[in-house]
């Protein structure tokens, strides 16, 4: 019988989330999460801006202290032993900052002395050559994507089991966020569990196999990428030869009917099955038909406007 | 203890600076003061007259009278012991508020705090780096103060003049675990600092004027400056004093440690700059 009071407890996920809730005062950030993330799986968690994202994250390194609910990585409650899960995780903050006197090579120096010096030097020089980043230079005179370069390697440095990272490619331009993700790929092929909040949606998209909405502190939604961004909706561009009655298609379950469409030129959403739509359309000449999937960006916004 | 060593090994290495800045600032005030006693003797008729000009409320913030200092006790007193702990005091201040809420509001102690430091040994690291900074400090200021007391008249051996420097000591803990447990609790570093340093200065004057004002005195013994002692520690250390003061240190830093590994780590933009209350139920551990 498993023991809810024990330290360690072996299980199939990286991390498990039940009931989280945490307030601020009285803002509640967190009300009620439950999250899931399965060992060695890329999870992308999304919100907008004070949705909870970095409060989550925070909680699961035991930086702030949830009001209510359980968390365990591992199996490891990190509320009673913070340390053992700080070693097999490495965390990447949403506003990094450092000790700006120092250089880039002794900011991660000192990092990996705060590991005990369980750090991979070989590895931070390739990741460090990799992002180009200059690690002689003093980290005050470094422009933000630089400093969040050097954020990205201290989370990497140790080979770690779980990477837990708050928007990773924030400052970075095009070519360094797909080195970034190229990195993140190779660490979980390595074996890493990847869990990242972003509002870039296309990160999201390449990279995550699974994603998290979460809205004003709850999750609205969990579900595989390619199933929330293929089967959920869909738009459909009709053009029919005669006019159609409207109507027909507006009274079916999902449909809507959107701005701009006449009785023979029409744009319909459709959430979920396409037989009932197929059917009426079947009923009348058909020029044209064309069904577009919507990008993660769009059922994300569909959450966030329902 | 690798833990420990880590963080205490680089703050340490961070305080190098204010360690020889504010070592050899009052090393150098000692050697002035110690090389200056003999031309004072010299001209002790023209000094006498001088300070019997100045008002009594005057001379009691140098904490003698006028018939003392021309003693070798009242001189040093007089132009060295009577502030030295407000010197050390406010390097004490500064780095007590400073040691984890400093890093803490700007933003860096969230990825420090992330490795697997632990906050017991994170704050014992910083703590002990933080007393063997003072330490260092009040040894550089001890060595000024001595080298030239061998060539000087004023009489007083090494080890007497270590005595006043322990009575700083205590008092530089005081003011940091002070200013420590304050930056637990209020929203920022700088109330912190502020609340802390007018405890020091208000005791300062208040123990002053107490020497001139009976009505001040029960008030003066609340506050740490009266249990100084400068060169009255040369005949008569006040070892209860010392480890009364000590032991409020240590109670404080406990309160501190506390209330550091129970509460959040602040990060700015959360909402959670708020009055930290030290008794605030404690959250559950799931």
């Amino acid at each position: 019988m498993r023991n809810p009071n024990s330290t360690t407890q072996k299980s199939e996920f990286a991390i498990e989330v039940r009931d989280l809730t945490k307030s601020y005062g009285k803002t509640q950030a967190l009300r009620g999460i439950d999250l899931g993330v399965r060992q060695g799986e890329i999870f992308g968690f999304l919100g907008p801006n004070g949705a909870g994202k970095t409060t989550t994250i925070r909680c699961l390194l035991d930086m702030i202290r949830p009001d209510a609910g359980s968390i365990r990585i591992f199996g490891i409650n990190p509320q009673l032993d913070p340390v053992a899960v700080q070693m097999l995780a490495g965390y990447l903050p949403g506003e990094v900052q450092y000790f700006e006197n120092m250089t880039a090579e002794h900011q991660l120096r000192f990092y990996a002395d705060m590991r005990n010096g369980h750090a991979d030097w070989k590895y931070v020089q390739k990741l460090a050559e990799r992002l180009s980043l200059n690690m002689k230079q003093a980290i005050k005179n470094q422009s933000k994507g630089n400093k969040q370069k050097i954020g990205v390697i201290q989370a990497l440095m140790h080979h770690p089991k779980l990477l837990l990272l708050d928007e990773p490619t924030s400052g970075l331009d095009p070519l360094m966020q797909q080195e970034v993700l190229a990195m993140l790929r190779e660490a979980n092929t390595a074996g890493a569990t990847i869990f990242f909040s972003s509002h870039i949606m296309s990160e999201v998209e390449s990279l995550a196999e699974r994603v998290a909405i979460i809205r004003v502190g709850e999750i609205v939604e969990t579900a595989e990428t390619s199933i929330l961004t293929g089967c959920s909706i869909r738009r459909v561009t009709v053009r029919l030869k005669c006019s159609v009655n409207i109507q027909r298609l507006e009274n079916l379950p999902g449909v809507v009917v959107l701005p701009g469409s006449d009785e023979t030129s029409f744009t319909l959403q459709v959430t979920g099955d396409m037989e009932q739509v197929v059917k009426v359309l079947g009923d009348y000449p058909i020029l044209d038909l064309e069904t577009e999937h919507p990008s993660l960006e769009e059922t994300f916004l569909s959450y966030y406007q329902k | 203890m690798k833990r420990f060593w880590t963080t205490f090994r680089y703050t340490f290495r961070w305080f190098r600076g204010q360690i020889l800045g504010w070592g050899l600032g009052i090393a150098a005030l000692g050697l002035l003061i110690v090389a200056f006693y003999d031309v004072f003797g010299e001209r002790q008729a023209d000094f006498m007259k001088m300070i019997e000009s100045y008002p009594p409320e005057f001379l009691a913030f140098f904490g003698t009278d006028p018939s003392g200092v021309v003693s070798p006790e009242g001189y040093l007193g007089m132009y060295a012991f009577s502030f030295l702990p407000i010197i050390i005091g406010f390097f004490a201040v500064l780095a007590g508020s400073n040691l984890i809420a400093g890093d803490e509001e700007r933003g860096r102690l969230d990825l420090v705090i992330a490795h697997p430091v632990g906050r017991t040994a994170f704050f014992l690291g910083r703590l002990i780096a933080f007393v063997g900074a003072t330490i260092s400090i009040l040894f550089i200021g001890w060595l000024g103060f001595c080298v030239l007391l061998n060539n000087s008249s004023l009489g007083i051996t090494w080890t007497e003049m270590a005595l006043p420097f322990i009575s700083s000591f205590t008092q530089a803990l005081i003011y940091g675990a002070l200013a420590l447990l304050l930056s637990m609790l209020l929203p920022t570093r700088n109330l912190a600092s502020i609340i802390s340093g007018l405890v020091m200065v208000l005791g300062y004057v208040l123990s002053s004027m107490a020497s001139l004002n009976e009505n001040l005195e029960a008030i003066a013994k609340l506050f740490p400056y009266t249990y100084f002692q400068g060169s009255e520690a040369f005949t008569n250390l006040n070892l209860a004093w010392l480890f009364t003061l000590l032991g409020i240190s240590i109670l404080m830093v406990l309160l501190s440690w506390w209330r550091f590994v129970r509460r959040d780590i602040r990060l700015s933009g959360e909402g959670s700059f708020h009055l930290h209350l030290p008794f605030k139920t404690q959250h559950k551990a799931a």
